[in-house]
């Protein structure tokens, strides 16, 4: 590899008879179908069987965190959609959530439920390419193109709220950009009665499919308190069987008035905290965000979705550090400002980083199609793993 | 694993199988949603007609009501706008020598919209932007110097301004006000 | 094929100033050609095109629309751009093994088509050993394959050759072990042979025939999937984790070579599980004095029947499910094909020494069987439209529809 500090160290073995085996190195590269972005795998194989994958992170790296001390605390909300552009809506909101904890705004309730509304169409965008994207990297192309199709109809509905389809900007700093339009709640709510069937016809093509189950079942088992340990977060943790969710233990927002579950995993079809038990929880978030969006469209009160803040947005000196449940987990947002109109610091902590240190550690032993499910079982995202 | 087991995995094999051949195969009945843009989109149909109010798609300026007032150059974080415009006593205002928009550094967020007091500035549903030369991607909106617009006490009256005036505010207006209640969903 | 060279020489059409055997051969030479350039190959690109049109069907899409009238000539344009493609031999590999890799493969491929009926009179060499032929040479392609994952000096390649290697040498067994039992049920090897055992109409195909055979037949197209590298068994050139498998290093024509071998291959599937199991070119009609005519119905009965088992149903599989992983693959042909393999070869043995002309009650039970699992399968499939809130409206039954309206 000649990286320094990468170097894979090669186990030669000296079998029966004098034949001496060497372990092989793979470079799973930057350029790949299943590693989900630009990632890097080291890869140290006994042949099919993987001794160490070792991840090689930063081929997406754009000084994100730098660029928001250059742009200015309004300028940096088109940034943010960069970060996570899977699910760039909860990055919105964390960066906006963090500007109004530090300068003290209160967001309007109905821009509240407007931004409710958005991440839980986030959520459901993200959930859809991350369950569609598994399926493809396990050969399964078809419920992939169905995951894309539901996508494109949430992308029209994306275009009449905001304007754009992937770098939605949807959020400012005190409440949302625009209010809903005219009869978007009705497109919503047809979409979701459209859709809700067709997430049980997924599964039924894909999700528990006696093959693709054998290939998600047991393998890579995340136990509780790795997961812990490792902090993941999100579906990851979840999957594992512990209930957490930013949304409930730490809630922001106006999600103390919603109802809805928290889907965990419990080991249903192999071993608890299996690629299985993180796949199922994602498919069951989809059907919990459905609920939510109905909640919202029916409770959304009238009222302005902006509050008062100035151009020139000098909040006081000061850190604060707010959590948002992004499709990936907990992403958290400290923010450091020092009275003038650029933050000081702005630190980014996502759920994919976190996991994607664990990969060496879950990668001894499975084969190199695991390695596949295991990444994408994960839901690793480059642009966030980078930034 | 015994023969129960065994039998059960084959059984499990057969449905589940069957269960997703039998969706696959109602999807080759069903309509396929392909636009098969751009060549054989229904006639008299511009996709662009068809895009929603709030699509940001390239950025046009309305140099008519343009006040030169600069809010959109500050509010880009990208520094993609530029405009020169100096006051002349003698033609009676700002007087716009330069109005450039670089697209290729353009990342369609809105900041530049959101601002203008007029609307001069926004986005438009036009997305079809590919060129071969990176140069071209500058869009320089002054052709001769002009004088900025001065907004009229008591609305615009002149018939070629006051359309142009109509559609800035509306699309300006669109973007959330904290004076403005909305209601339902 | 033979008696009409035999008939053309006895009344003097060819001049017997060259022994028969010359005549015999050059006949052959030419009727191979004729198939291998006029049939295999246009097959093999026409099912590219049968493919992606049917698999974007599935996927809510249209396929190739573009070049030709339904994009029929997409093949074409597919074939043209690979040969002008850039030939590129990496610096690495070996050269000779890396450039003779794709027509072993090819050869493997294409020398199954000499013993592979079309209809009574038209195939090209009827071996006594037809079958027995047919799955030898299927076996060169193992050794293409490994050349090219091994000379191609990537490690991606290799684990794709081997992976491949190890798939199809196991999937060798059961797809033999369930040949035998047609090759019981007719009493002979020869091709010919076994599809004159049996008859035109649905319950005297050898597949109704006992309920052995019909595992038989379920085992033998599951194997034939695996040999052919198609998914579920695709691991060899698993896009998603090898980027091509074994033809990663290849480009231009010689990765087409792969590819067509693929895609043809899935028209031998179909034709040696038509051939043992489903009739063959039996029609219910004599059709004596019209040899024409016959001969055209029957070879169009054997190519539908080829393709509805062959190409149709391969690809309603390979975009429905997802991959196997190679262990997996490994415990399926060894743990659950091979020993129900083995209970069919036992099974129709003792079925064809207890009862030697068959038992009709059973043949059209199982035709009743499978008639009804069809019926069954069909009104799931409305279920799902339903389930989907799809009226006839959101149908279209028609093959070469478009949407055309935006947003």
């Amino acid at each position: 590899m000649g990286l320094a500090g990468f170097e894979v160290e090669v186990q030669r073995q000296t079998e029966g008879g004098g034949l001496v085996t060497e372990d092989m190195t793979l470079n799973m590269g930057p350029q790949h179908p299943s590693t989900h972005g630009v990632l890097r795998f080291v890869v140290r194989a006994d042949g099919e069987v993987m001794k160490e994958a070792l991840p090689d992170v930063g081929y997406l790296h754009r000084s994100i965190e730098k660029i928001a001390e250059k742009v200015g605390w309004h300028g940096f909300l088109p940034y943010t959609d960069r970060v996570d552009y899977v699910a760039a809506m909860f990055c919105n909101h964390g960066w906006a959530m963090a500007c109004e904890q530090l300068a003290g705004i209160a967001v309007p309730r109905r821009g509240e439920y407007c931004r409710v509304i958005a991440d839980e169409m986030c959520r459901l965008h993200s959930h859809l390419l991350s369950v569609g994207s598994m399926a493809m990297d396990l050969g399964a192309f078809t419920p992939f193109t169905h995951a894309i199709r539901e996508r494109e109809y949430l992308n029209d509905l994306f275009e009449e709220l905001c304007g754009a389809r992937l770098t939605f900007h949807y959020m400012r700093i005190g409440g949302v950009g625009w209010d809903l339009p005219p009869g978007f709640g009705d497109k919503l709510a047809h979409f979701l009665d459209r859709f809700e069937p067709l997430i049980d016809e997924y599964d039924r093509l894909i999700s528990y499919n006696k093959i693709y189950t054998e290939r998600l079942a047991g393998v890579a088992v995340i136990s509780p308190q790795d997961a812990i340990d490792y902090n993941l977060v999100g579906p990851n943790l979840r999957g594992s069987g512990i209930r957490y969710d930013v949304r409930r233990d730490d809630p922001y927002s106006v999600y103390p008035e919603l109802d809805f579950e928290v889907p965990v995993g419990r080991g249903e079809l192999g071993v608890l905290g299996d690629c299985f038990d993180r796949y199922i929880v994602r498919v069951r978030e989809m059907r919990e965000s459905c609920r939510i969006l109905r909640q919202c469209l029916r409770q959304i009160p009238d009222g302005p979705v902006i509050a008062k803040v100035p151009r020139n947005f000098k909040p006081p000196a000061g850190d604060c550090y707010v959590r948002v449940e992004s499709a990936r987990g907990d992403m958290g947002w400290y923010v450091v400002s020092d009275g003038t109109a650029f933050p000081h610091r702005c630190k980014i902590r996502t759920g994919s980083f976190a996991a994607i240190s664990m990969i060496p550690r879950l990668s001894r032993g499975l084969m190199l199609a695991d390695l596949v499910a295991v990444i994408a079982s994960l839901d690793l995202v480059a642009p966030e793993i980078d930034r | 694993m015994g023969l129960g087991s065994y039998l059960r995995n084959i059984a499990d094999t057969v449905v589940t199988i069957a269960d997703g051949l039998a969706v696959t195969a109602s999807h080759l009945v069903r309509k396929p949603v392909t636009v098969e843009y751009p060549d054989r989109v229904p006639d008299g149909v511009r996709v662009q007609d068809t895009l929603p109010f709030r699509y940001r798609g390239m950025l046009e300026v309305d140099l008519e009501i343009c006040t030169a007032c600069l809010a959109c150059e500050r509010a880009c974080p990208i520094d993609c706008i530029v405009i020169d415009a100096v006051k002349d006593k003698a033609a009676g205002g700002l007087v716009m020598t330069r109005f450039d928009i670089d697209m290729a550094k353009c990342m369609y967020c809105g900041l530049c919209s959101e601002p203008c007091p007029t609307g001069a500035i926004h986005h438009t549903p036009e997305f079809e932007g590919a060129d071969y030369s990176l140069e071209s991607l500058v869009r320089r909106f002054v052709k001769e110097p002009t004088l900025a617009y001065r907004p009229k006490k008591g609305g615009e009256t002149d018939p070629v301004l006051a359309p142009l005036l109509e559609r800035g505010l509306a699309y300006v207006s669109d973007f959330a006000d904290p004076d403005r209640s909305g209601s339902g969903a | 094929m033979s008696e009409l060279v035999d008939r053309l020489v006895a009344n003097g059409t060819l001049p017997a100033v060259l022994p028969l055997w010359v005549w015999q051969l050059g006949a052959m030479v030419l009727f191979g050609s004729i198939v291998v350039f006029l049939f295999v190959l246009p097959v093999a690109g026409i099912t590219t095109w049968v493919e992606r049109r049917i698999m974007a069907r599935m996927q809510s899409r249209i396929g190739p629309n573009r070049t030709g009238p339904v994009g029929f000539l997409q093949w074409l344009a597919d074939g043209v751009k690979n040969l002008l493609k850039e030939d590129i031999v990496p610096a690495a590999a070996d050269a000779r093994l890396f450039r003779a890799a794709p027509y072993v493969v090819i050869v493997g491929f294409v020398a199954t088509f000499a013993a592979i009926p079309f209809s009574s009179a038209l195939i090209i060499a009827d071996l006594d050993i037809g079958i027995l032929y047919v799955t030898a040479v299927t076996a060169l392609v193992v050794v293409g394959i490994l050349m090219a994952g091994w000379s191609s000096n990537n490690k991606w390649a290799l684990l794709g050759g081997i992976r491949s290697a190890a798939q199809i040498v196991s999937y060798e067994i059961p797809a033999g072990l369930s040949i035998f039992p047609a090759v019981l049920l007719a009493g002979t090897l020869s091709m010919q042979g076994i599809i004159a055992a049996q008859g035109p109409a649905p319950w005297q195909w050898f597949v109704f025939d006992n309920p052995f055979a019909f595992c038989a037949f379920v085992v033998l197209f599951t194997a034939s999937l695996a040999e052919g590298n198609r998914t579920p068994f695709d691991l060899p050139e698993a896009e998603s984790e090898l980027v091509a498998g074994f033809a990663t290093e290849y480009s231009g024509m010689r990765n087409l070579l792969f590819f067509m071998a693929e895609w043809g291959n899935l028209y031998v599937i179909g034709a040696i599980a038509t051939t043992l199991f489903l009739g063959g070119w039996q029609i219910p009609w004599a059709l004596e004095g019209h040899p024409v005519l016959r001969h055209l119905l029957e070879t169009l009965t054997f190519v539908v029947k080829a393709s509805v088992v062959g190409i149709l149903l391969p690809i309603w599989l390979r975009w429905t499910l997802p991959r196997v992983r190679v262990d997996q693959m490994m415990v399926m042909c060894w743990k659950y094909l091979v020993p129900i393999a083995l209970v069919n070869l036992l099974g129709t043995a003792m079925w064809v020494v207890a009862f030697p002309n068959g038992l009709l009650p059973i043949r059209l039970a199982l035709l009743a069987l499978t008639v009804c699992a069809a019926a069954l399968f069909v009104r799931r499939v409305i279920f799902h439209l339903r389930n989907a809130r799809l009226g006839r409206e959101h149908l279209s039954f028609n093959p070469l529809a478009t949407a055309r309206s935006p947003g």
